[in-house]
This record gives structure tokens, sequence and C-alpha cells, in this order.
């Protein structure tokens, strides 16, 4: 538990340094800020039952990155080539991950990925929207699941 | 050779954002233009803020220019997810190809 306050006190103070850009004459402004955040983060953010791991996150970075980018790409190619090269549906499908952070990070994600927005997320399922769903849809889910699993660590 | 690499990614990062805009006036309903606004303009942000980092004058402004992109990140994809929920209780139905 102290652990986490300490890590979470130092990366408020980290953040806070880059935002005074490596400035240190106002220190005593930090303090303030540094614990109005950790104010915040105990309201707001309480400890995980599954905290990710650290050792996880460069590679959903590196999944997440590439992903972005082919969603950019694919989205961009459709727009400049208008509403012919569209064929939206709604589709429903089943979530595998634990409530909680796990399907909360898989949502707001799949608005970034290629071709799915999160429409809706229930207790059993979820529901997107995708632009073409002659597209390999949910190949892509699956494999962003797969990737927030590995981050998380396995399940118990 | 940075600044080239600086130029390169700042015009592709023009680029993003002229396609994301292109996307929103094109595409026909809320939620295919909630797609080119979240995904193209992010990869457009992306790609501005890593060019404009490459010419930071210090590391830490360059962190900081950095550090706008998660930020930005995390709520767009959120505003975008909440968007099309609302969307969707309010009943709006996606467009269909075939209609107007």
């Amino acid at each position: 538990m102290i652990r986490i306050f300490a890590l979470r006190a130092l990366l408020f103070a980290g953040l806070w340094w880059i935002l005074a850009e490596g400035r240190t004459d106002g220190w005593p402004l930090c303090v303030v800020a540094t614990a109005a955040a950790m104010w915040a983060s105990t309201r707001l953010w309480f400890p995980a039952p599954k905290p990710i791991r650290l050792a996880g996150l460069p590679g959903f970075l590196c999944y997440f990155l590439w992903n972005s980018i082919r969603g950019g790409v694919q989205v961009a190619h459709m727009a400049l080539r208008g509403r012919t090269s569209l064929q939206p549906a709604l589709i429903e499908l089943a979530v595998t991950l634990p409530p909680g952070g796990a399907r909360v990070l898989m949502v707001n994600a799949l608005s970034l990925m290629p071709g799915t927005l999160g429409v809706d997320l229930h207790e059993t399922g979820l529901r997107l929207h995708v632009l073409d769903d002659r597209l390999p849809i949910e190949a892509e889910v699956r494999a962003l699941e797969a990737a927030i699993t590995t981050l998380f660590g396995k399940q118990p | 050779m940075l600044d080239w690499l600086a130029m390169v990614l700042l015009l592709a990062g023009a680029f993003f954002f002229l396609a994301g805009t292109v996307g929103l006036l094109r595409f026909p309903d809320v939620y295919s233009r909630l797609h080119a606004l979240a995904k193209a303009d992010n990869l457009g942000l992306g790609c501005v803020l890593m060019g404009l980092s490459l010419q930071a004058e210090s590391l830490v402004t360059a962190l900081k220019l950095l550090l706008v992109w998660p930020l930005v990140l995390a709520a767009s994809a959120g505003v975008g997810f909440a968007i099309a929920r609302r969307a969707r209780a309010l009943g709006i139905q996606p467009w269909r190809k075939g209609e107007p």
C-alpha cells in the first residue's frame, strides 16, 4: 500500500517537473500540486484488485502504436475515397475479459483500432460500430483482447 | 537530418488531420464520423508532436510535447465512446450502404 502511494507521488512529481519544463525554483507549488493530485487519486483511482504488469507494458504499447497507425491510415484512405468505400454495421461480440479496468481499456482502445468503434458495453458483451463489415473485425478484436490479457497478466 | 525527419513527420501529421476533416465532412452519420475523428486526428497529432519534439530546445520540452499525446488519446477515445453510446441510446440508426 505504502509502495503504491510512493510510486504515485513520484509519478505526479515527475509530471509536474515535465510541465514546469525542468525548472526547480517553483518547488513549493510542486509539493502542493502533488498533494492535490494524491488526494484526487485516492478518491478516483483505487488500488486496482488486478493491476497491470509493468513488464507487459512495452509489448502492449508497441501493439497499440502499430494498430493506431494502421487504423489512422485505413480511415484516411476511406475518407479520401468517400462513402462508397464504406459498408458500416453494428455488431455484437462476447467479451471474455473480466469486468473492470481491462474491459474499460478495451472499449476505449477499440475506438483507435482499425475499423472499430465501441458503442456499448454491458454485462456479457460489447456492441461495436464497424466501418466496413467485410474486414476481419472479430480477429482484430480478439487480438486486442489477447494483448490486454497479457498486459494484465494471467487470470487467477 | 533531424530537421528533415521533423519536416516529414509534420507533413504527415498535417495530411492525417486533413484526411480526418475530409472524413468528418464526407462520412454519412455520427458513428462513421467518430471513426474518422478519433483515428485520423490522433495519428495526425502523434506525428505533429513527434515532429515538434525533434525540434524542441531541451529534452524536458520534448517530453512535455510527447505527454500531450497520451492525454489527448485517452480523452478522445473516451469521448468517442460516450458520444456513440449516447447516439445509440437516442435511437440513432447507423447509415447503411445504399441509403442516400
